[in-house]
This record gives structure tokens, sequence and C-alpha cells, in this order.
């Protein structure tokens, strides 16, 4: 893999999202979302909302952007493939002196970026919190590195449903059906389940992300988070490389 | 510089290439000439490795495609037919990503792009947004993106379809200029461009190859008799008393009225066309005939290899 090819493919990503007002729109409603959710309506398990309890963090919002960026993340990854599939442009990159996987990674890297300047967008939150009471400052950004990760993850695989169609629409809707499968498997499982709570809590996004929520940065969570990642990465080589096939 | 051995593609349970064996020299300017889903564009999607053979072998200046292909690619400017571009892009943003992808070192970046752009004629536009361009000036810019990195190998997958005529002849130029120490396969079912652009054309059917060589070499493997287009003024003599006595003429096979002259002064002048066996010149002896005989000759002229014709013939179905 090289450095070049790689960034020049994700800075063209990037020059798409912010070259059109899709992506401020984008940005500006999540900060919204994520504003709204952690002041007005958002509900702790206890029923709590934010100014009920008094403590000032943030755990409320980041127990909830798992569940925003299923619905955000693939909307980011769906055109990354797809889109040159349908405009045919993926005849031209492909035949570029350079490896499928750089282009993959590339790809990746510019939607990763993204997510990372909307997660940024939100600083303004704990700041804002930080002012209303004593924030752990820790735990805040053990959230946003989780968070960082928890995208990765869930962007690998949009990237992968993405490789698999020239349909954009169909892009995110698989896409997002895969984010919330693997986050709300555990909760699935256990309501029916309970001898299997174990091994599907391990494969599950939402169970990798209570220690997190909570400011604990636990190694296995992460090498659960990159591994997903990867494997996803890596199945979408493999499906981009499929039209070689004999 | 490329040799291709054998090629097959089968999609599922079509056969698009049965078998295509060709070599290219480096600085031939190569016509790919065939119908409809020949076979053409399969072709140039392999030799780019957009998709791989189900059979066969490609080498780029001697090494297998499949063991090299990134150093092949290298090698290559790729123009995909319908010329896929990134319309959100600025025309100078989009060629230099290209050049980057590409391999151009990055001190060269902005001198290649903006020369590739010179030579293509769109250096006025580098601004705009490649969405807003006309289809000629897209054309273009696919073109300055293919040779952006100077490549030995310009593979351009019908590059003037769709343009005006105008736009046609500023592309030919412009590939003939590039041929010049390039080796370009073009792909085309516009037969005079290949006559026009290309040092020699192969003619692909239902996936196989039908013809290869020039222009010449073609009609004379078809053994098509050459033709002379002649036009006498009818004041001085009659239709008949010219196809007797050209016919006459040693080296002449047969004199017919050129039905196709469109000429406003038909009425005045007898339009002939006048079938000449191979390897014969007799237009000195016509023009002698005609001063000998009174006759005033307003027109002759050879005509050149009538490709249509022959292009017709290898490509119908039978």
């Amino acid at each position: 893999m090289r450095i070049k090819p790689i960034w020049a493919i994700a800075k063209r990503e990037l020059g798409f999202y912010f070259n059109s007002p899709i992506a401020y729109v984008v940005i500006t409603a999540f900060l919204l979302l994520c504003g709204a959710y952690l002041f007005i309506f958002g509900k702790g398990p206890d029923g709590q909302t934010f100014f009920d309890g008094d403590v000032a963090s943030m755990r409320l919002l980041f127990e909830a952007i798992p569940v925003f960026f299923i619905f955000l993340v693939p909307a980011i990854s769906m055109r990354l493939i797809s889109e040159e599939k349908r405009s045919g442009t993926i005849e031209l990159l492909v035949t570029m002196p350079i490896t499928d996987t750089e282009i993959i990674v590339g790809k990746f890297l510019g939607g990763l970026v993204f997510i990372g300047i909307a997660l940024v967008a939100t600083l303004p939150l704990p700041i804002l919190v930080g002012t209303l009471g004593e924030l752990d400052l820790g735990a805040v950004v053990a959230g946003y590195i989780g968070l960082l990760l928890l995208g990765a993850a869930y962007l690998g695989l949009g990237l992968m449903t993405s490789v698999w169609t020239q349909n954009q629409i169909v892009a995110y809707l698989l896409g997002a059906l895969l984010c919330a499968f693997f986050y709300f498997i555990g909760g699935m499982v256990e309501s029916v389940w309970t001898g299997a709570q174990d091994t599907v809590a391990f494969l599950s996004f939402e169970s990798h992300f209570t220690n997190i929520a909570r400011g604990v940065i636990d190694t296995r969570d992460v090498v659960f988070y990159l591994s997903m990642t990867a494997l996803a990465l890596v199945i979408s080589v493999q499906s981009l490389q499929s039209r070689n096939w004999k | 510089m490329i040799e291709v051995q054998d090629l097959r593609k089968s999609y599922d349970t079509f056969e698009a290439l049965k078998g295509i064996s060709f070599s290219v020299a480096r600085g031939e300017i190569i016509g790919f000439l065939g119908p409809n889903g020949a076979g053409k564009s399969t072709t140039m999607k392999i030799l780019t490795g957009f998709m791989p053979q189900s059979s066969g072998t490609v080498r780029v200046a001697g090494k297998d495609i499949a063991d090299a292909p990134l150093e092949s690619r290298a090698r290559m400017g790729y123009l995909p037919e319908s010329t896929p571009l990134y319309g959100d892009m600025l025309v100078y943003d989009y060629l230099k990503h290209s050049a980057v992808l590409r391999g151009v070192a990055k001190g060269d970046l902005d001198r290649k792009t903006l020369s590739a752009a010179k030579m293509c004629g769109i250096a006025d536009r580098v601004g705009q947004k490649i969405s807003t361009l006309s289809k000629g000036y897209r054309q273009r810019v696919g073109l300055a993106q293919a040779l952006i990195h100077d490549p030995d190998i310009l593979v351009l997958d019908e590059p003037t379809s769709g343009l005006d005529p105008n736009q046609i002849v500023e592309i030919r130029n412009l590939i003939k200029r590039l041929g010049e120490d390039r080796t370009i396969i073009l792909s085309t079912h516009n037969l005079p461009e290949v006559m026009a652009t290309c040092t020699r054309m192969l003619i692909v059917h239902n996936g196989q190859l039908v013809a290869d060589g020039t222009a010449d070499e073609l009609e004379a493997r078809e053994n098509a008799n050459q033709r002379l287009r002649a036009a006498f003024r009818l004041a001085d003599t009659t239709p008949a008393e010219l196809a007797s006595k050209l016919s006459a003429l040693p080296g002449v096979a047969g004199v017919t009225a050129d039905d196709h002259a469109s000429d406003r002064d038909v009425e005045a002048a007898a339009h002939l066309l006048i079938d000449i066996e191979p390897g014969v010149d007799v237009r000195a002896s016509i023009s002698s005939l005609a001063i000998d005989e009174g006759w005033t000759l307003l027109e002759l002229t050879r005509e050149r290899v009538d490709i249509e014709r022959l292009f017709r013939q290898l490509t119908q179905e039978v």
C-alpha cells in the first residue's frame, strides 16, 4: 500500500462531500440532533433527562450516537463505490496503476475523515456541559475515541455494501441494516436465548460500547472494532476483485 | 509493444472473444474496427486490465499483464467508451488527481497537468466544472487524463463518438499528432475515421479477427479490383464510344457508368467507373487515349480502397 494514491482518493471523496451543500447540511443536522438529544429529549435508563440528574456527563449522548450513526454512516459510505459503478468511472479507477486495496483504503479514509469532522463538530457540546459542572475529561476523550472506532466499523460495513451494488439506495439500506444488526444483536438474542448470550454479546457492537460510554477504554473493545473494520475492508477488496473471477 | 495471443472471453454462456491474436509495434496507430458487439470494447477492457480474459495471454513490453498488472497499466493511458469522468470536479483538479493516481512525480504535477490540458486544447477550460462541459470538451478531458503521464500506449474506446464533424476532425488531428511517438489503439465503427487516422486496421466480427493490415494490404488480400473514376465531356464523344475504346486498353477490366456521380454537370459529362487489373496503372494510357481521340478529360481519380465495401463483406452475417 502506498500513501500517495490512497490519500489522493480520500481527498477526492472529501472534495465531493465538501464541494456540495450536503456535507454542511448533514453535519449541522447531526450537531442539532446531538444537542437536542443531550439536553432535551434524551432519557437515561432511569428515565431521567440531562437536567433531572445532577452530573455533568456526556454519557447520555455517547450511548445514543451509536444509534444515530446507524443512519448517518451508511449515508456517507453508500456512494463510495456504487456511484463509480453506476457512472462507469470505476473502469478508469481500477485501470489506474494502483491496487484494489489502495482504492478501498482510500475510499475508507475519505469517509473516516468525514466522520471525524462530524464528531469534531459536536465538540461545543462537551464544552457547554463543562461550563455547567465538573466534566470528566478522560471520559469524554474515551467516548470520542470509541465513537470514531465504532464509526470506522460501521463505515467498513457500509463500504462493503457499496461495493456490492451500483445503486446507492440499496447500498444505504443494506449498510444501515447490517450496522443495526450488529448493534442490536446482543439485545435481540438475549431476550430469546439466554444460553448464547455471551457468544453473541461478543459480536455485538453495543456490548463493546458500554464500557467506552462509561469512559473506560478496554483493549478488547478496541481490538474488536479494529478487527471488524479490517474484516469488512478485506471483504470489500475481495468483492471489488470479484470482477476478476474467471 | 503489445502482443495478444489467442484471447478468449466468455460472459456466462456468451462467447464474446473467440481467440484473437495480433501484435502492435511502437508508433503504430491501430484502428480497431467492427460492428457493435463484435468484441472491440471487450478486447480493450482486457488490454487495460479492467477485467481478465478467460484464456490466452496479453503481453505489454514483453511482460504478461497478469504477472505485472501495475507496471503494464502505468505504461498505458485509457479512455473508456462514453468517457466516464467525475462531473463534480473542476477540470484542473480532475486532471491533477488522475496524474497522482497515474504515478506522476509530485514536482511534475502542475507542469504535466497544464501541458496535457494544452495539448488537448482545454487550457482555457481548466477552471470549469466537468459536468458543465460540452460533449466535445468532456472527450478532450478524457483524452488529457489518458495521456497525462506520457504513456507509451494509448487505448481509446470510440474517442470520436457523439462529436460533431468539427470536433471529430480536431480529435483526429490530435490523435495523429499523439501517434507520432506513441502506440495508439483506437476502436470505432466509423470507417472514414480509420482511413483518416490509422496506420493499420484490425477488423473484428463475432469475436474473431477477420482482417489485419493496412488499407492497401487488406484490399490486395481481398483481391478487390482497383478502380478509377473518370469524367469526359459529352460534347466530344458518346458514352458508348468511351466504353468500347477504354475497355480495349490493356489493363482495363471493365467500364461502367458511375451512378453515384453527384456533379451538377451530369448532363454534360459522362461519369465512368473504370475497373483495372491488380497492379497496373492505366492513368497515363487513358489520358493519352483522350488526347489522341480529341476527348476532353474532366476528371480522373484513383478511388481509394473501398473500405466500406470490404467492411460489409467481412462482417456480414452469413
